[in-house]
């Protein structure tokens, strides 16, 4: 049946592309006409239409532009790389960021010091995010919080304006799969590399390479703890020692050269106390129940041990610098191990890890829990299980090549049933940049749309805990966050978004409450509009005189309304 | 207890000075045990989600077992540091600004506590913790909910479940009204005029109240019954009572927005607010770093808060609850990694304080769960159970906590008979 099915998705598929057909497949025997299928792979395969964007998809045929936007590489992108050169986050390097960062805290711990507060420089996980600027801040501080700030935003521009949509959205996608927390300690400078060179180059590739990829990050190592997990009773080469320092902790003749024999000793002592001289389980768990099999994908307490002993040795080198992956052999357990019901014979090094990503990465556990996240973001918060098994299909076939993944649920009939269309609340992200490609705002370098997202509760790379944000409308739908979408919704539409510039002319000209209404229906809601929401705004429309205004509270009730919401 | 008592003068008589906690009002909540006074609606439990596993060895510390000292050689709570309760079990010295509760018994620990169920991931212990039912994904809804589902003697008013934070908690999650309020001073439409204001209040409630669907619809109706009631108050102007000074950071804002909503009679019945930051696998610290900043916020904010409600705390419970505990042995970077039981507090007027409540199953590797982790002798619902039974009077139980009977008998005695 399912080959059957999918054999008929391959024939309507190819008629589709040449525009032939209006989409009609699946149970429900859902008709949607070539405009509706068009605007239903805006709304998931990219941040929404732009005007003018449903009947150009429509008129190429929503199929060929499915294939398009799944060969990124192809597609000509120029007026995004134009825009990223503005952006001064990424002429730096890992290296460089920490010595922005280091010299920046420095300077913030010098004030403290000076303002006669302590000199804590403690950072965790649960550290609270930099706290506000004095007045007269360092250049130093004000470079580094500009920096911090730029690279949300740009995650934000991106999504807005490249012609590479379905790209963006899947390295969203990765980004919370592989969730950092770029406000915890090194991470500070460590998560710009890891978008830009460990995440984004291994978004539409094979999974294996995004997994070993991420197990190696300096990034992911330090925000799992792995780089201090090391076999019990290793001793480090004495020449490492004096790096495996507490990085921002006060360290022993930051402030000058220790004379006080007394206080050399407890600084000794402190720096041996921490020390690592043990396993530490955090990475080894999240990668089994997050980033690969998933909570019910049959692990034991015993495997995560495990997992955690052939993790040992994968570190960084000098984290406080920046620095890139280093497997210190010293700190590595090389006795035997057990994974799963895999076997690792005792006597090796980081060959094991890589041997134990692959085996997780083509896991049937795995392909299940990854596949069905996809399915999650893509058809349905609770996605039926026929696009799962179709997606688990074509990574078995393609040994989970991605685009093959996303290929087949793009295919499958539950993508395109008519239950599925609409079914999904946007995340704030997908809010917000839908908001503004639908007005076609041009954002310009200032963290103004990221702060948006931020507020309506989606902070991006702040998410404290490995899970990354979540896709299921039950976490964004609440009395709160709806007001905040309604009040972002008339700030946008009114022009009072610091940072955006919006033009309302070319896609909703000034006319009366029906021109107004028609305009708003079709250029931004793609024609949802329901018959109440029409009422409504004709009823509003009416007692406001000033035509400017009255189209501003036309948009803003329309983009902070129901229909809006949905995907 | 030479030692205790000059802890006591050093940290928690200090604590009542420099946080200048109301003699007068912990006089009064000592009297005031039992809440019979109010009629039963005015009571409120209020509660915090540790999120990330909190070290309840290391909050409530077992300073009289030595094994505990074994197996933390480096972030073991020296016993010089710990402000002793009975000899046994001490407080965090970071949580000074509770022992004045827990001296006028308005304070209670109840340790080793936890969920039947084994998982040591923070989501699946989170989400059980906060459904009610260890063990069961499916469960739609949140016990607090639940709770509000089947409790109709209370009136459902706009503000009787509320959640502080940009997120709605899946323990509020469900068919009863609950908001989420991320910032009390915000919430509302925003314009510059009044008459704009209620301008575009009633249009976005018109177009939500005729075409949205689902959680869109209800979340929408909740908002703007809240927005209604809102007006008559001013949450821009408070001003915490008693000088109570709550702590900088999501959870002083969080508690202090709390107490404004108590004393706004606004018919506030569960409230419910979490904080982050205790997954401390690596350098945990003792006496001092990062678990102990994390406690002292906790403290200070439940400090102030107690302060600023002030008399209305004899009607007041606030628990503390976090998904599992930690383990007992330090790791390889001077952290924790996940366990099993933790401990946690409960304060106010009702709570039968001065002691620390469960059984205690010991450190000994034997008693252990899993030859670890501290072992569970108080399943949580037991807890949650005796909370909504004899503070807020719940009836029916057994709806609340489905495939679960609670039974009396098991109560840990957190709430004065």
């Amino acid at each position: 049946m399912r080959q059957y099915n999918r054999m008929k998705t391959l024939i309507v598929g190819s008629l589709l592309a040449a525009g032939l057909l209006p989409v009609r497949i699946g149970a429900q025997q859902a008709t949607l006409t070539p405009q509706d299928s068009a605007l239903h792979a805006l709304n998931r395969l990219a941040y929404g239409p732009r005007p003018g964007d449903v009947p150009r998809v429509a008129a190429e045929g929503v199929m060929r532009w499915i294939d398009h936007q799944l060969a990124p590489d192809k597609i000509d992108d120029d007026r995004l790389a134009e825009r990223e050169r503005r952006f001064d986050i990424l002429k730096y390097d890992r290296g460089d960021l920490a010595a922005l960062y280091t010299e920046a805290q420095r300077e913030r711990r010098e004030r403290k010091l000076a303002a006669g507060h302590s000199a804590d420089g403690s950072d965790s996980v649960g550290a609270q995010h930099a706290a506000p600027l004095p007045k007269q801040a360092d250049p130093t501080i004000q470079k580094s919080n500009r920096l911090a700030s730029e690279f949300a935003d740009l995650a934000v521009v991106r999504a807005a304006l490249s012609e590479r949509q379905l790209y963006e959205v899947i390295v969203d996608f990765w980004t919370n799969q592989f969730n950092v927390y770029a406000a915890k300690g090194a991470d500070r400078f460590l998560t710009p590399d890891y978008i830009e060179h460990t995440i984004r180059p291994r978004a539409m590739g094979k999974f294996e390479d995004l997994l070993i990829a991420t197990a190696k990050s300096p990034a992911m190592l330090f925000y799992l703890d792995n780089w201090e997990s090391v076999a019990p009773g290793s001793v480090p080469p004495t020449g490492l020692r004096v790096r495996a320092r507490p990085i921002f902790g006060r360290r022993p003749g930051l402030f000058g050269p220790v004379r006080d024999p007394a206080r050399q000793d407890s600084v000794r002592r402190r720096a041996l106390e921490r020390m690592p001289n043990g396993v530490n389980e955090n990475y080894a768990r999240e990668l089994l129940e997050l980033h690969t099999l998933g909570v019910d994908g049959g692990y034991t307490q015993h495997d995560v041990i495990d997992v955690a002993r052939i993790f040992t040795g994968w570190s960084i080198e000098r984290p406080q610098r920046g620095g890139d992956f280093e497997f210190h052999d010293w700190a590595h357990d090389r006795g035997e191990k057990l994974v799963l019901g895999v076997w690792f014979e005792g006597g090796h090094d980081m060959d094991e890890g890589i041997r134990l990503l692959k085996v997780l990465a083509n896991h049937p556990a795995t392909m299940h829990h990854v596949s069905r996240k996809l399915c999650q973001r893509f058809v349905n918060d609770d996605p039926p299980d026929g696009c799962v098994d179709d997606a688990v299909a074509a990574w078995k076939r393609s040994s989970g090549d991605m685009r093959e993944v996303l290929r087949a649920i793009f295919h499958g009939p539950d993508f395109w049933a008519a239950g599925n269309v609409r079914a999904k609340v946007k995340t704030p992200l997908e809010f917000v940049v839908s908001a503004t490609r639908a007005l076609a705002a041009e954002p310009d370098t200032s963290p103004c749309l990221a702060q948006v997202v931020a507020r309506l509760g989606e902070p991006l790379f702040l998410h404290v805990a490995p899970d990354g944000y979540p896709e299921q409308e039950a976490a964004w739908v609440n009395s709160g966050a709806l007001l905040d979408r309604m009040n972002a919704a008339v700030a946008l539409a009114s022009g009072k978004l610091p940072g955006v510039t919006v033009v309302l002319d070319s896609i909703v000209p000034v006319g009366d409450a029906d021109q107004l209404i028609g305009a708003v229906n079709e250029k931004i809601l793609g024609g949802t509009m329901s018959e109440n929401t029409k009422q409504v705004l004709r009823r509003e429309l009416a007692s406001i005189g000033d035509p400017v205004q009255a189209r501003a509270l036309a948009v803003g009730l329309a983009l902070g309304g129901p229909e809006f919401q949905r995907q | 207890m030479t030692i205790s008592r000059r802890v006591f003068v050093k940290s928690g008589g200090l604590a009542l000075f420099s946080l200048g906690l109301d003699p007068l009002f912990l006089a009064r909540a000592a009297f005031a045990v039992r809440p019979s006074a109010g009629p039963s609606d005015r009571r409120m439990l209020v509660c915090l989600f540790q999120r990330g596993a909190v070290d309840g060895l290391n909050m409530i510390v077992p300073h009289g077992d030595p094994i505990y000292y074994q197996e933390r050689p480096r972030i073991a709570v020296p016993e010089k540091d710990v402000l002793d309760l009975d000899g046994y079990f001490g407080l965090h010295p970071r949580l000074a600004a509770l022992r004045p509760l827990w001296d006028a018994k308005n304070l209670a620990a109840i340790h080793a506590i936890g969920s039947p169920d084994a998982t040591r991931s923070h989501f699946d212990a989170q989400d059980y913790m906060e459904s009610g039912t260890p063990g069961v994904k499916a469960t739609p809804d949140g016990w607090l909910n639940r709770y509000c589902q089947h409790d109709r003697e209370h009136q459902d008013t706009a503000f009787r479940a509320v959640a502080f934070g940009p997120q709605l908690p899946r323990i509020l999650a469900g068919t009863a009204p609950s908001l989420a309020i991320d910032d009390l001073q915000a919430f509302g439409l925003r314009a510059p005029q009044p008459a704009a204001r209620d301008r575009l209040t009633r249009a976005f409630e018109e177009l939500y109240a005729g075409s949205a669907t689902g959680l869109l619809s209800t979340s929408s109706r909740e908002a703007f019954d809240a927005v209604q009631m809102l007006k008559r108050l001013d949450p821009g102007q408070y001003r915490p009572a008693n000088g109570a000074d709550y702590p900088r950071g999501r959870l002083g804002k969080a508690l202090l927005e709390i107490a404004q909503l108590i004393k706004a009679d606004v018919g506030l019945q569960v409230a419910f607010a979490d904080v982050t930051g205790w997954d401390t696998h690596v350098n945990q610290g003792a006496t001092e770093g990062q678990l102990a900043g994390r406690l002292s916020e906790m403290g200070e904010a439940l400090a102030a808060f107690t302060r600023d409600v002030g008399e209305r705390m004899r009607d007041v419970v606030v628990l503390t609850m976090s998904e599992f505990g930690r383990t007992v042995r330090e790791n390889g970077s001077s952290g924790t990694d996940h366990g099993h039981a933790t401990a946690m507090l409960v304060l106010g007027g009702p709570v039968n304080g001065g002691r620390v409540l469960g059984k205690w199953p010991g450190l000994d590797p034997a008693q252990r769960f899993e030859g670890r982790d501290v072992a569970v002798t108080t399943d949580f619902r037991d807890l949650f159970a005796e909370l909504l039974a004899r503070h807020l009077g719940a009836g029916d139980l057994s709806a609340i906590f489905p495939g679960f009977t609670p039974d009396p008998s098991r109560f840990p005695g957190a709430i004065s008979a």
